[in-house]
């Protein structure tokens, strides 16, 4: 059967391309502008002159905004390691070893990520207050992972869902005990999943704000969204370097999702069965 | 090596009977065979003597020692599973070694060991490669590998040729069946396929729904099925089956009165029986070459299937489907009138409602 050419589908596609990409379009185009060109009317939308003065010029404007980076990557790989432990033994146990109210843990944890974060503050705050935590990195890490482990737990569940029990039973009568199991068997075959989703959390936890701003009140500590949000003054609104320092911010992440995103790909227990 | 022995063994999953209780003994260096169709709880047992599954009723003997609470590993027990259930991410080598190093056997003693195995199943070209680069038969060789290094003193098998194509099924039967002969490890087999159990096995256990049909050996279960449900399943194609209701001294069959042979006539109480006979002992004639006799029927043949030395004729016996297994060459085709005899020596009569065989003849008579 001829196929006919799904003009409609590609409309759709094309639309959302330009709905979702327009404001980084609009911000990467705008760290290449000079402060004339930001402010023009009309619109500039070609950067003309088209300058890289910016980038130069960011970090004697924002001498910490490199630390806030290297907060956020911080908190972001501390938050995704702690996650991806936690709740893969987690989610490891609760789907596949037979516990009995497992379902109702399921929901449980659930329910628990239905909280708005906001509406966790003051007591995080308080306890946080009392333990030392604040301006920590374990605060914030602890704090992140706390809101994520949720959602990985869910995750990871049906991932190992997808993997058949019997190589599990099989490395049992080969004599292996369970945490054995988990690390020498599950972990590596469900490896594309804990990618997927430790990239997910990173990115989550990369772009977490109001705990991020409430926990963190030193400078020094601030993660990038809160640091580059409190850019503009009473008085000034400097668009060139929230624009430059959001597209620097952004960077580490396109290259961490770059790196491993080769990693998720299916197929990893071929092999295993039929 | 050690015989297993099932002391009242039975599975339930609180109300719901999973396993009904049963008595088994399994002798040392015996092929045992669980035969069942899905849901019959053959798995179900195998994973209870593997350790997979808890034991809810009775004990179970391996060796002699009850193993109830031991560990899978602790039990002697090595398990080749349906889908193969390799370690994806582990070579060939690897697989099967992975039980001795957690034994923490000495390293040459483990290459040693896994070489030699790998050379009795052809192994040793692939013992580099993952599972992902073998055939299906190589991984299922792989499998059963593995469970011939640990030197279990139990095989067990869970369906394990059933993800194999026919022809490659058959040539894995055979090779079963060598390395049963050469290393006489007890094994104990779980299938759905009867002509796996009928060529394998020492015995056969046939379950259904939970319950235990028959245990006996190949030919016992062929030639004198307990019941009808056996009958049924054991022999391919399936046993015919035809309803029996007395009359006086006759029995009223296929629309004739008839006198069935004192085996199965005197023992029989009731009013009704339900009678089988095997496509094979059926003999089809022409009408014009039919013997006359009590036990001849007209027949009309609905569709004759030729499989090669065989054909299979499905035929209308007095309105009464039934399958006749003949000769290859010659046989009526679709449409054609004939004539059927039954032996009577060869029908096995069945209780309609219990479906416990009435009567059992010697072992002798069958051939």
């Amino acid at each position: 059967m001829q196929k006919r050419p799904r003009y409609g589908l590609y409309a759709i596609v094309a639309l959302s391309v330009l709905i979702s990409f327009f404001p980084i379009v609009w911000l990467i185009l705008t760290s290449f502008k000079n402060t004339a060109g930001i402010y023009a009317w009309p619109p500039q939308y070609w950067p003309d002159p088209f300058t890289f003065e910016n980038y130069v010029s960011i970090f004697t404007n924002s001498p910490e905004l490199l630390r806030y980076i290297l907060n956020s990557f911080i908190v972001g790989v501390g938050a995704t390691a702690v996650t991806l432990l936690l709740g893969g033994m987690a989610a490891y146990a609760l789907s596949r070893l037979g516990l009995r109210f497992a379902g109702v843990l399921m929901v449980a944890i659930l329910a628990v990520s239905m909280f708005p974060p906001v509406s966790l503050l003051p007591s995080l705050f308080q306890n946080f207050l009392n333990f030392g935590l604040l301006n920590t990195y374990t605060g914030l890490v602890l704090a992140h992972a706390g809101l994520f482990l949720p959602f990985t737990v869910w995750m990871l569940a049906s991932y190992f869902a997808t993997l058949p029990v019997e190589i599990e039973e099989a490395a049992r009568m080969d004599g292996m005990g369970f945490l054995r199991i988990f690390l020498t068997i599950v972990l590596p075959l469900s490896w594309p999943g804990f990618v997927a989703t430790g990239l997910i959390v990173f990115i989550f936890s990369w772009n977490e704000f109001p705990l991020a701003l409430v926990l963190m009140t030193q400078n020094a500590m601030r993660t990038a969204p809160v640091g580059i949000s409190l850019y503009p003054g009473e008085y000034a609104f400097p668009w060139e370097t929230i624009s430059t320092a959001t597209v620097l911010a952004i960077i580490p992440v396109l290259v961490i999702t770059a790196i491993f995103q080769k990693q998720i790909v299916g197929g990893l227990t071929a092999g295993a069965g039929k | 090596m050690a015989s297993v022995t099932l002391n009242q063994i039975g599975k339930s999953y609180g109300a719901v009977v999973a396993v009904k209780q049963f008595d088994l003994e399994i002798a040392d260096g015996e092929f045992l065979v669980l035969l069942g169709p899905s849901g019959c709880g053959k798995s179900t047992t195998l994973r209870m003597i593997a350790g997979l599954e808890s034991i809810t009723h009775g004990d179970l003997l391996i060796g002699g020692k009850r193993v109830n609470d031991t560990d899978p590993k602790d039990r002697g027990v090595a398990m080749v599973f349906q889908n193969y259930a390799l370690y994806p991410h582990k070579s060939v080598f690897d697989n099967m070694a992975m039980a001795l190093k957690l034994q923490k056997t000495p390293r040459a003693e483990i290459a040693e060991r896994v070489n030699a195995v790998a050379d009795m199943l052809g192994l040793t070209p692939y013992l580099e490669r993952k599972p992902a680069a073998l055939s299906g038969g190589q991984r299922q060789r792989v499998a059963i590998g593995r469970a011939i290094v640990r030197t279990p003193d139990v095989f067990l098998f869970d369906e394990p040729l059933s993800n194999l194509d026919a022809k490659l099924r058959v040539k894995m039967r055979m090779e079963l069946q060598e390395l049963h002969d050469r290393l006489g490890v007890t094994s104990v087999y779980v299938t759905h396929d009867q002509v796996e159990a009928m060529t394998l096995a020492d015995r056969i256990v046939i379950l259904n729904g939970g319950t235990v049909a028959q245990i006996g050996t190949p030919r016992e279960v062929y030639d004198h099925p307990a019941t009808e449900f056996v009958a049924g399943f054991i022999g391919s194609p399936a046993m015919n089956f035809m309803p029996a209701a007395r009359a006086g001294d006759h029995w009223r069959i296929e629309g004739s009165d008839l006198v069935l042979p004192d085996a199965i006539g005197l023992n029989a109480t009731d009013p009704a029986l339900t009678l089988g006979v095997r496509p094979e002992h059926l003999e089809v004639f022409a009408p014009e070459n039919a013997p006359s006799g009590p036990w001849v029927f007209d027949a009309r043949v609905k569709l004759a299937e030729l499989l090669g030395a065989d054909a299979l004729l499905n035929l209308s016996v007095m309105g009464q489907p039934m399958l006749a297994r003949v000769g290859g060459t010659d046989f009526p085709l679709a449409g054609g009138r004939v004539r059927v005899r039954i032996d009577p020596e060869r029908l096995h009569a069945f209780h309609p409602e219990t479906g416990l065989a009435v009567t059992s003849r010697s072992p002798s008579s069958g051939q």
